[in-house]
């Protein structure tokens, strides 16, 4: 089976790809209503919540914080998911992520974005979230720079504002094509604006290439320590179940894994949807697929090494609340997300799953599960079970407005992205012509080489 | 401007608290709770209500675990297979431990909670902005949170009772987070008055805080520890508890120690400032 | 004389490589390889640093002089901010503490290494550029085009070049 065959011609890649930036069938206008819809549902708790305040979610002391901070470390750690496959494959020259890198890039992206709304809707005092940020002021009143979460704001930023522009750099020479092919309208006018006059001359590539390849150096400790200082929320705080030194690279591995679970549910999407069988081939699915059963393993060993810790730390603390997340309130949730993120990633083993697609679809959506649910399991238990028994009276469950603004937040996420694909193109054509075209190389040179070994086998060498 | 007072000041910028070579000075706010005197009548909760407009939640809420006592009366009791379980319950007056190294002062993103010079752990209303994460790090859970718009809900303060505020204190609306702060008002104006009549403040009576004063067996002692004549410094020194240690010698000597005094948490290391004397057993365990 | 352009479209790279290694060691007047002639293509070709010789690439040291001095800026800012006028005690550590300021220093480190990449690239490449006189879809899509300036006299040549190599098309500019 091979990634991509070396026989497309360039202009069908331009015309498929171009093909899915048409005007949409009915179908996508359903899908959008009701992705409006839930994000309405979302909005509309929202507003109930900053009117009347936080007591809607039915938080209280000491369950200060429930699903907004676990849906927003599960956004975030959604989003390396693009920066796994742009910025480290490119790095390691694995082609095949080319068909595939421009959805994954644009859901980084989209995920930050939505990450960026817990932030918000989490604030008791959203109206006054500024004062987070580092502007001079005549009170010399400056953000307190030692919080985990002003460095989250910080690379949260930091990390938004780079993926945005290494998708706008990286799509370029695409929007040049568009422009090129578009008819004249509102979008013929967007790409011109926005190809910012490119047309590939030897001095603009050159410059891409090193441009695209610096950013993505950048890009990889960018991730790594953005998903590490969100770890920090918790590594830095003193209380059981939290204060975990293994957390950075635990919560960086979670990441990968979500993401890289994502990409399986979205590229099955597309494949589907815009008919790019040609280009998101069966052969790159199971190579994503391989590629997220070998993170799940990581985060498995990592989420065992915590475990272990808890239990052999001598730290009746940790030892408390390890027995009460398995036998617990939340037991359930417990179990579920051992069984959901450790356990089915095993069907990924399966060579004949590893190409199913209806199978790879549901486990990518039950992996992503287990993954929201490990963030749950990270946040609540330690506020139901910390330091002082005083606390440990009762349970407490997020109320419908919390879950109300967590759909919300997936409404949201679908709205931008289902945008993106119908404006932007949503596979790399330059860099898919580029795999055609070194494949192609390639298979002549093994051509040749063949044809040399059979005339010298002929005994017609040099002659 | 703000480059050259971090130049000027640089070696005090860098100094850690606490530590003994830069002691408090003139101030430093501290208290000792004798448990074997407190008699759980709630008293001290119901002044602290009274002083620092605390609302009054309502059955409903206060089920929720959303009340707001700044000062808590926690009971507890052995499970020694007794013939009426429910007596014999033993009490901690808990509030904000005012630590010298608080959890919680680290962690608020936009720094609605600091440390202030005589010792008190300060937290700015207005600063706020409702992460939670302070209380989300305190080991004590001391810090409670305005969940709802209280001066807007009914049955609060209902009229007239609202003519009972503390002007002295800022009514707190929903988003922010509060807790025990020693009864601030009352020490800023015993310093205040002091200081017009060029003295330091006494250990006579003329600062107490809500809490202290309103307490039927005296239980409560607050003063001002770096004084040597307050009442709290001696009972620190003589229960021979120090404040930037969260060992203390006393606790390593071999048998450990008769004396009565410890410090909630203190191996956790956030130096509380608050002591608290073990209650007199009545039977040996 | 003025220069007008020609451009030339070919489906062949190997040819266009031919045309380009001709037209550099063609030595006549009115056309000059070096500034009047720019190759374009559909895709990268790391092939067409070989056959138009090396060019430097300047874009790393924006990306170096932006990281460090971000990465600098970000340590005083925060530092001094801790260090102002209020000085505010937290939770035991001193008033500038290092880790969390490190912390914030290698963050912006990369956020002024990112933006200021991007915008070097933007003034290296010369983006947004001018549209060219003469241009055609072809180059996005699956063709290398040539684009030459040149006087009447050497404009003859350079056709014939083309030809030679089968040029799919050859486009010229009108005249004036």
């Amino acid at each position: 089976m091979k990634d991509i065959r070396e026989d497309i011609a360039w202009a069908k890649i331009n015309t498929d790809v171009l093909k899915s930036l048409e005007n949409p069938r009915k179908l996508y206008w359903v899908i959008l209503f009701i992705a409006v819809a839930v994000f309405g549902v979302g909005v509309g708790c929202e507003v109930y919540q900053y009117n009347m305040g936080l007591g809607v979610g039915n938080f209280d002391n000491p369950h200060m914080w429930g699903l907004y901070i676990a849906t927003f470390i599960f956004w975030i750690g959604m989003s390396h998911s693009g920066t796994l496959l742009s910025a480290i494959l490119h790095i390691m020259h694995a082609d095949w992520r080319k068909p595939i890198y421009r959805f994954a890039e644009a859901m980084t992206t989209f995920s930050l974005m939505t990450a960026g709304l817990f932030v918000a809707v989490h604030l008791g005092r959203i109206w006054q979230i500024y004062f987070a940020l580092p502007y001079p002021n005549m009170r010399q009143v400056w953000p307190n720079f030692q919080s985990p979460l002003l460095w989250d704001a910080m690379a949260i930023f930091t990390y938004l504002s780079s993926s945005i522009l290494f998708l706008y750099v990286g799509m370029i020479p695409d929007l040049a094509i568009c422009r090129d092919n578009m008819h004249s309208g509102w979008r013929k006018k967007l790409y011109a604006v926005l190809s910012l006059g490119w047309e590939g001359t030897d001095r603009q590539w050159r410059n891409f290439r090193m441009t695209y390849l610096t950013i993505a150096c950048f890009l990889i400790p960018l991730a790594v320590s953005v998903h590490s200082i969100v770890s920090t929320d918790f590594a830095a705080s003193q209380q059981p179940g939290w204060h975990i030194t293994s957390f950075p690279p635990y919560f960086v591995a979670g990441a990968l894994y979500s993401g890289c679970a994502a990409i399986i549910t979205l590229f099955i999407i597309l494949r589907y949807v815009f008919k790019f069988e040609e280009y998101m081939t069966k052969s790159i699915l199971k190579k994503v697929a391989r590629l997220t059963f070998a993170i799940a393993m990581v985060w498995t060993y990592l989420k065992w090494v915590e475990f272990a810790q808890a239990w052999f730390g001598h730290n009746a603390h940790d030892q408390h609340l390890l027995i009460e997340k398995a036998t617990g309130t939340y037991a359930p949730f417990w179990w579920m997300m051992n069984f959901c993120a450790s356990v089915v990633p095993f069907m990924l083993v399966f060579k004949r799953f590893q190409t199913n697609i209806p199978v790879l679809f549901a486990v990518s959506l039950l992996l992503n599960l287990g993954m929201w649910l490990e963030r749950f399991m990270i946040v609540a238990p330690t506020f139901a079970d910390g330091f002082y028994p005083w606390t440990w009276d009762h349970n407490q469950w997020p109320s419908l407005v919390q879950w109300g603004i967590v759909f919300g937040s997936f409404g949201w996420f679908a709205i931008l992205f289902m945008l993106f694909c119908k404006i932007f193109p949503s596979v790399s054509m330059y860099e898919v012509k580029e795999m055609v075209y070194h494949r192609s190389l390639e298979t002549k040179k093994l051509q040749a080489l063949q044809a040399a070994g059979e005339l010298a086998a002929a005994g017609k060498g040099a002659h | 401007m703000s480059i050259t007072t971090l130049f000027e000041n640089y070696s005090e910028f860098r100094h850690r608290h606490p530590d003994g070579d830069v002691p408090h000075n003139p101030y430093k706010w501290a208290m000792a709770i004798d448990l074997d005197a407190c008699s759980g009548c709630n008293a001290c909760a119901v002044a602290c209500y009274a002083e620092n407009n605390l609302p009054v939640v309502g059955r409903e809420k206060f089920a929720n675990g959303q009340v707001m006592h700044w000062m808590r009366i926690e009971r507890y009791w052995d499970h020694d297979g007794s013939e009426f379980p429910e007596r014999g319950a033993r009490y901690l007056p808990m509030l904000c431990q005012q630590c010298e190294a608080a959890p919680c002062e680290t962690v608020c993103p936009v720094g609605a909670t600091n440390h202030t010079p005589d010792g008190l752990n300060s937290q700015i209303y207005n600063r706020c902005i409702g992460s939670r994460y302070c209380s989300s790090n305190c080991p004590y859970k001391v810090r409670y949170f305005n969940w709802w718009d209280y001066p807007s809900t009914d049955n609060v303060w209902p009229a007239e009772m609202n003519m009972q505020l503390n002007p002295d204190v800022t009514v707190r609306g929903k988003g922010v987070m509060e807790k025990c702060t020693f009864c601030i008002q009352r020490i800023r104006g015993a310093e205040s008055d002091a200081k017009t009549q060029g003295r330091l403040v006494r250990d006579d009576g003329e600062l107490q805080t809500a809490c202290q004063q309103a307490c039927p067996t005296s239980a409560i002692s607050f003063g001002n520890l770096v004084d040597p004549e307050s009442r709290v410094h001696k009972q620190w020194m003589a229960q021979q508890v120090e404040l930037n240690k969260h060992e203390q010698a006393k606790d390593e000597e071999p048998g450990g120690s008769d004396l009565r005094g410890y410090r909630v948490y203190e191996w956790l290391a956030p130096y509380p400032s608050i002591m608290y004397l073990e209650r007199v057993r009545e039977t040996e365990i | 004389m003025s220069k007008r352009h020609l451009l030339a479209l070919f489906t062949n790279f190997d040819e266009a490589e031919k045309v380009v290694t001709e037209l550099r060691n063609l030595g006549i007047n009115g056309f000059n390889a070096e500034k009047d002639m720019i190759v374009k293509s559909p895709i990268e070709h790391p092939e067409v640093e070989e056959f138009l010789g090396n060019r430097p690439v300047r874009v790393q040291w924006f990306t170096l002089f932006g990281a460090v001095v971000m990465g600098f800026l970000m340590f005083w800012l925060t530092s001094a901010a801790q260090g102002n006028f209020f000085a505010q005690m937290k939770g035991g550590k001193p008033i500038v503490p290092f880790p969390p300021n490190f912390v914030l220093t290698y963050e912006l480190f990369i956020l002024g290494g990112v933006y200021i990449t991007v915008l070097g690239f933007l003034i290296c490449a010369g983006l947004p550029a001018r549209r060219s006189p003469l241009y055609s879809a072809k180059v996005s899509e699956d063709q290398i085009g040539i684009l030459v300036q040149s006087e009447e006299s050497a404009s003859v040549t350079l056709k014939s070049i083309f030809t030679r190599h089968q040029a799919l098309e050859i486009q010229e500019e009108a005249g004036k």
